[in-house]
């Protein structure tokens, strides 16, 4: 065979190194071929066939690499292509393959939406349901791309929901600013001495923008008080008694006077919920915890402050009674009462109900007693049966908001359960999985060889974690859909309040298990099993000890 | 023995009966068959793993460069691969070269 002359060009000399590159990576078992025919590469006499002979040369290359890595998946974990084992029972049952698609599978089912949607929400429980660095992201992304679509409600939810008081500001002026019907969100974003002070500007145009209604009063009656509430917060001191600190107050006596006689009591909870609901059903990547915490963020008037003025309006009542006054003192009381109840009948939380509740029976049972003169036997009874009708009421609201007494929210806790056992579950076995394949394949001389107790472990685990991730994955996605349904009827509801207390139970009976094994109870049985192990740790070397003692005594040789 | 055999693969072993007890190249045998790289070693491999083929290393003649890698087929396997090729010809799957010429 006549010798060529070698092509010289550089694409022939590129080719050529790509090959003899490939060679030095070539797989083990057929590297013999690889030189084969990388010897050959300086034969061809153009520039083209060297590059063919290249070229035929790498497909060969990948074709070997995808042949041995195949080979290799066939084998357990820690096992070689060229062998070495101590024996098949050193090593997993289950080949890479297997093991490969299990784990694969499982990572199928959580890529799925609604596996997306379960670990969002049971990562978010655990971490309190407080906004994480990605929920902020996704709210920045979100609110940057409503202002440049000019979607005033959207930027009205970032804003209600966001955690950065100066962005939160911002947004809420921009997407009134768009759209000015959204003004309620001066009032709705949360106004509290650690979270938000409150802007007397925006208080002042929402009672202006709102004139019938009892909350932005409230709410600026809330703000002038917040500068001695917050000196209390930050420096201590000994508490003011509420009432008379109240009292002392002429301004703030006067909006609370004015938010009583108002015809409405609108917290624009219902509103704030209506805008969630818009939204998340449009973005339906939102994890549940950016629109709760927007919810839970919602700022209420101070409901103790209402207690209070209608604890002072009854005592005024009380004392115009003793002093012969009953007309004036029906008069506070039918004023404290009917307050109470459009509290009651408005589209609020129960919460506000509750108290609403509350400061109504507290006014009939101060009427009732008004009543209690001869002659007053009709109004009496008319003040008895409405104390009973209040009192009934009162004690609906207080199971809706008792989890434990409501069957729902039993229902709830009880599907939690299975949530979280599983999911804590899958992550164990996958962690476990990890483990156990990484010892497996980075150090198998050193541990086969020591055949301890931990390359068994290392096989037990490579053999069984992987199907167990991937059933922990399907009974925790089947056990979360009562969750993702709730999920999904509060996105398509319509906009009835019900449906936000089945958000929020289903996410409070998310967060109980989270509460307790982080919590102080936790803490005290952590330590608890942990003297005890110790101690049957003791008790065992004890024991051992014992043993060996009376066995040496009994065989002296 | 009896295997089923690519067009590709009863070219290549046309070119190795060609002159059978002689060592061939796989360059050259990828010249005289038309057969590209990629093709023609899987060929040479899988007909190494039957044992029909017989290889060696060779060094080269020039100076730095690599030893060559040589080819021809073993005894018994002339006698399959002409049976092989008489075979497809007779199924019209196939001819040989000197039926093309």
């Amino acid at each position: 065979m006549s010798m060529a002359k070698q092509e010289s060009s550089v694409t022939a000399r590129m080719a050529r190194w790509v090959l003899w590159y490939a060679v030095r990576h070539w797989p083990e078992e057929n590297r013999e071929w690889g030189l084969a025919l990388a010897a050959e590469v300086d034969e061809p006499a153009s520039t083209f066939d060297a590059v063919r002979w290249s070229f035929g040369g790498i497909v060969l290359f990948t074709r070997s690499v995808l042949s041995s890595l195949w080979s290799w998946m066939k084998l357990p974990a820690g096992s070689s292509l060229s062998g070495g084992a101590d024996g098949p029972s050193l090593l997993p049952k289950r080949s890479r393959v297997f093991t490969a698609v299990v784990l694969a599978g499982a990572a199928m089912l959580l890529i799925l939406p609604e596996g997306r949607e379960a670990i969002r929400t049971v990562r978010s429980s655990w971490q309190g349901y407080q906004l994480s660095g990605s929920d902020a992201r996704m709210l920045e992304e979100l609110a940057a791309r409503a202002e440049k679509e000019r979607d005033a409600g959207t930027l009205a939810f970032a804003a209600l929901s966001a955690l950065d008081r100066t962005r939160g500001a911002a947004w809420t002026e921009r997407a009134v600013a768009m759209d000015p019907q959204l003004i309620w969100v001066y009032g709705a974003r949360n106004h509290g001495p650690s979270i938000d002070p409150p802007k007397e500007e925006w208080l002042a145009r929402l009672q202006a923008a709102d004139p019938g209604n009892a909350v932005p009063d409230l709410l600026a009656a809330d703000a002038l008080a917040q500068p001695r509430l917050r000196a209390f917060y930050e420096h201590g001191g000994e508490k003011e008694d509420p009432h008379q600190l109240m009292a002392s107050d002429g301004n703030r006596m006067a909006l609370m006077e004015h938010a009583f006689k108002a015809p409405r009591y609108d917290s624009y909870f219902q509103r704030h919920y209506q805008l969630a609901r818009t939204v998340w059903s449009r973005e339906r990547n939102l994890p549940p915890t950016v629109v709760l915490y927007g919810m839970r963020q919602h700022a209420l008037p101070n409901l103790l402050n209402i207690r209070t003025y209608s604890e002072i309006e009854i005592e005024e009542a009380k004392k115009a009674r003793e002093s012969g006054d009953p007309k004036r003192a029906e008069s506070l009381l039918d004023g404290v009462d009917a307050f109470g109840m459009r509290m009651a009948d408005a589209n609020g939380m129960e919460i506000e109900k509750l108290i609403g509740l509350v400061i109504a029976r507290n006014a009939n049972k101060e009427m009732a007693k008004l009543y209690q003169v001869p002659g007053g036997t009709e109004d009496a009874q008319t003040a008895a049966k409405r104390l009973e009708q209040i009192e009934g009421r009162v004690q609906g609201v207080r199971l809706t908001l008792n989890p434990s007494r409501n069957a729902r929210a039993r229902a709830f806790r009880r599907e939690a359960f299975f949530v979280q056992a599983f999911g804590s579950l899958g992550l164990i076995a996958g962690l476990a999985a990890l483990a156990g394949i990484l010892l497996l394949e980075l150090w198998p001389g050193r541990l086969r060889n020591a055949k301890t107790i931990w390359w068994r472990a290392a096989c037990w685990s490579a053999d069984y974690a992987p199907a167990t991730v991937l059933l922990a994955c399907g009974a925790f996605l089947l056990s979360f859909l009562p969750f993702q349904s709730a999920f999904e009827e509060y996105r398509t509801s319509d906009f009835l309040l019900g449906d936000e207390q089945v958000l929020t139970e289903a996410m409070r009976s998310l967060f109980e298990i989270p509460t307790y094994v982080v919590g102080v109870d936790a803490a005290v049985e952590v330590w608890s099993f942990v003297t005890i192990g110790l101690s049957l740790l003791l008790l065992f070397v004890l024991v051992r000890g014992f043993r060996r003692i009376k066995h040496t005594a009994a065989n002296p040789v | 023995m009896r295997i089923r055999l690519s067009k590709q693969t009863l070219q290549v072993l046309d070119a190795l009966l060609t002159r059978p007890g002689q060592w061939l190249y796989g360059y050259s045998l990828s010249q005289s068959t038309g057969i590209a790289s990629g093709t023609l070693y899987p060929i040479l491999m899988r007909l190494d793993k039957l044992h029909w083929l017989e290889t060696r290393w060779e060094e080269a003649k020039i100076p730095g460069r690599p030893p060559r890698h040589l080819y021809r087929l073993s005894g018994t396997a002339r006698e399959w691969a002409r049976e092989e090729i008489r075979t497809a010809g007779e199924q019209r799957f196939w001819k040989t070269a000197e039926h093309e010429a």
